[in-house]
């Protein structure tokens, strides 16, 4: 089979690229046991710029995933505990006044990293957030009169608890839509479990992640994943997703017509497009198929699609919606 | 003893009087009726009500049938405030020379007390019109007229549904059997309907079609189709026969997916379909653009796959 040229030398590049990905996973499983799907995604994030909603109850590792990834990507990591009293200029920085030479000097906060945990976002008020979620739209920060540009690469990792809802505030849908995707952190297996607690329960763990990892090589995958081949079927499938979503009868889901409140917006399609070519490349390809769409398709779409009250009456979560839009669309 | 009078009839004499009262008996019964007429009673009904609930009075008169009756005064009631909501009057023919009119009136009452009945005046008419006789009536029943809660209330309420006599259940039982077998017979035709079109669906060999419509590709490559084309169009075929031979969703589903689920069943030649499908992927998704010989061979092992999947099918 004669393959098209261009796409033969994408394919040698991207999978030299991709090297540096197999070293750090190899770092990241010396601390992190299981929890191989999120890891993923965190790749996926960094790789197209995007920014990760992180769910799931409180000690799953998710901190950990993050530092360790952080550390093993040779990047400034910043966890920031968002708590109901917190201002935007804890969180971006402020404007200190200096009595020697009597002058104002920006003072920046921690928001200035590669790789920002926010934990608990929905604990804080939203002028917080939007300010956080300002820096992850803009890439920059205003202190004052003066505009920083944040370091490159800038991912944050934002943390909610679906299980407490007191004294919170629920993320508005606009602010949750900039989220590229919602990733899910569920219990690890049995045989993780059993490793997770052998490796740990030491009075001293010493095991050690060092970086493998220079900015550099994410750069260089990123000018790659941009140059990674959509065919045009595979661009229809992706926006048949979307609209299935918006309009499930005339993709033969008449069911669904009733149970979604509002469907997904075009931000995702955009990030369901950018997220496939980031798994495509993750699986050292060239060219997205409809598993890399199939791959991502309920991270993206997971908190942009709004079920309605029939759908919460039956108990119906958003992801049963997007398993019956994948059951229903047809492939190309 | 002789000397003591006997007025007792002699016995030879006493059928001949038996048969003389018995004769006298109906005149005299008639002209002691006649006698008693006009013979009037009114009932009213029931004597306790609701402000706007309704009375009916009722006003039997039985006269000569030589005359015609009448009622007066029921329109100056003094049960007031009072509405006549319906008046009826009925005649029959009670007997020789009698005649029996009812007059029927239903009265919706509003005054909250006890509240005597109507003066009411039968009025006698002879056949040319003149008044025989005027009989003044007065009952001594009285409608106690109870309150609702709010003492304002003067709409007049809906009279009360007339209580129906149940229907009994042997005459609604053909009903209910008629239905029940209306509905059994639908059953019955859904059910043969469905499993006649189960059947004939079952019938079609979904190999010979998968075969049919390869080779009307393959001849549709050697005139002319190019090659990327046809690996699309064998993808489609292809999935289409493991939906119909194996019972999987192929056509929702990726590569993988199927591979994953083909796996589970056990399928024969599972490598020759899996690299197939790749290799139709690569043609439609990554701009591979394969040589005519290599397509004609992916068709060939195609129709081999699919000969061997209904030989293995015919075999279970």
């Amino acid at each position: 089979m004669q393959h098209a040229t261009e796409l033969e030398e994408l394919g040698v590049k991207i999978r030299e690229a991709s090297r540096f990905i197999e070293k750090s996973q190899e770092q990241l499983s010396r601390k992190i046991i299981g929890q191989q799907e999120v890891m993923q995604r965190i790749f996926i994030a960094l790789l197209v710029n995007g920014h990760i909603l992180l769910e799931g109850v409180p000690g799953l590792a998710k901190t950990l995933i993050i530092r360790t990834f952080a550390t093993a990507m040779n990047l400034k990591f910043q966890r920031i505990q968002f708590t109901p009293d917190m201002l935007p200029a804890d969180l971006i920085g402020t404007m200190i006044y200096n009595p020697k030479d009597m002058e104002f000097y920006p003072r920046k906060g921690p928001v200035f990293a590669n790789i920002i945990l926010a934990d608990e976002i929905n604990r804080s008020p939203a002028k917080v957030q939007s300010a956080l979620l300002e820096a992850m739209q803009e890439h920059q920060v205003t202190i004052g009169s003066q505009t920083f540009p944040l370091q490159e690469p800038f991912l944050v990792l934002a943390t909610q608890n679906p299980i407490e809802h007191e004294g919170t505030y629920i993320l508005p849908e606009a602010q949750v839509d900039r989220f590229m995707m919602k990733v899910l952190v569920d219990y690890p297996s049995y045989e993780d479990e059993l490793e997770i607690m052998l490796r740990s329960a030491t009075t001293a763990p010493d095991i050690q992640v060092s970086p493998v990892v220079q900015p550099d090589e994410i750069f260089r995958a990123r000018t790659l994943i941009d140059r990674i081949y959509v065919d045009q079927r595979v661009q229809r499938y992706i926006v048949d997703l979307v609209f299935a979503s918006r309009k499930p009868a005339q993709f033969g889901i008449a069911a669904l017509e009733s149970m979604i409140e509002f469907g997904a917006s075009p931000r995702a399609s955009i990030f369901m497009l950018l997220a496939s070519k980031a798994h495509a490349f993750l699986q050292q390809r060239a060219y997205i198929t409809p598993e890399d769409v199939k791959a991502v398709a309920y991270d993206t779409l997971r908190h942009r699609i709004r079920p309605g009250y029939e759908a919460e009456a039956d108990n119906v979560q958003s992801d049963d919606i997007i398993r019956q839009i994948l059951q229903h669309v047809q492939v190309p | 003893m002789s000397g003591r009078s006997d007025n007792r009839p002699k016995p030879r004499l006493r059928p001949l009087l038996f048969l003389l009262a018995l004769l006298a008996g109906p005149c005299c019964a008639v002209s002691v009726r006649a006698e008693s007429l006009p013979a009037i009673s009114v009932s009213i009904s029931p004597d306790t009500v609701l402000v706007g609930d309704r009375v009916r009075c009722s006003v039997r008169v039985e006269h000569r049938d030589s005359e015609s009756a009448s009622v007066e005064g029921i329109d100056s009631l003094a049960l007031k405030p009072s509405v006549i909501m319906a008046a009826r009057t009925t005649g029959s023919v009670s007997g020789r020379g009698t005649r029996r009119d009812v007059f029927e009136y239903e009265i919706a009452v509003f005054a909250r007390e006890r509240l005597a009945c109507p003066p009411l005046t039968v009025v006698l008419r002879s056949s040319d019109g003149a008044i025989t006789n005027r009989f003044p009536l007065r009952t001594p029943k009285a409608v106690i007229v109870k309150a609702l809660t709010d003492s304002s209330m003067h709409e007049l309420r809906p009279p009360k549904p007339p209580v129906r006599p149940e229907m009994p259940l042997f005459l609604l039982l053909p009903f209910f059997f008629t239905v029940f077998g209306i509905a059994l017979a639908i059953l019955l035709l859904l059910f043969f309907l469905k499993r006649s079109v189960r059947r004939s669906a079952e019938r079609i060999d979904h190999g010979q079609v998968a075969l049919r419509k390869l080779r009307k590709l393959s001849s549709r490559l050697s005139g002319g189709m190019p090659p990327p084309d046809c690996y699309e169009e064998l993808s489609n075929i292809l999935r289409s026969f493991l939906e119909n031979r194996y019972r999987i969703r192929a056509l929702e589903a990726v590569t993988q997916e199927i591979e994953r689920d083909l796996e589970k069943i056990g399928a024969a030649d599972l490598d020759t379909v899996m690299t197939l499908l790749r290799q139709a992927d690569l043609v439609k998704f990554a701009d591979s653009r394969p040589e005519l010989d290599e397509s004609r061979q992916s068709l060939l092992k195609a129709e081999e796959f699919i000969r061997a999947a209904r030989t293995e099918e015919t075999e279970k």
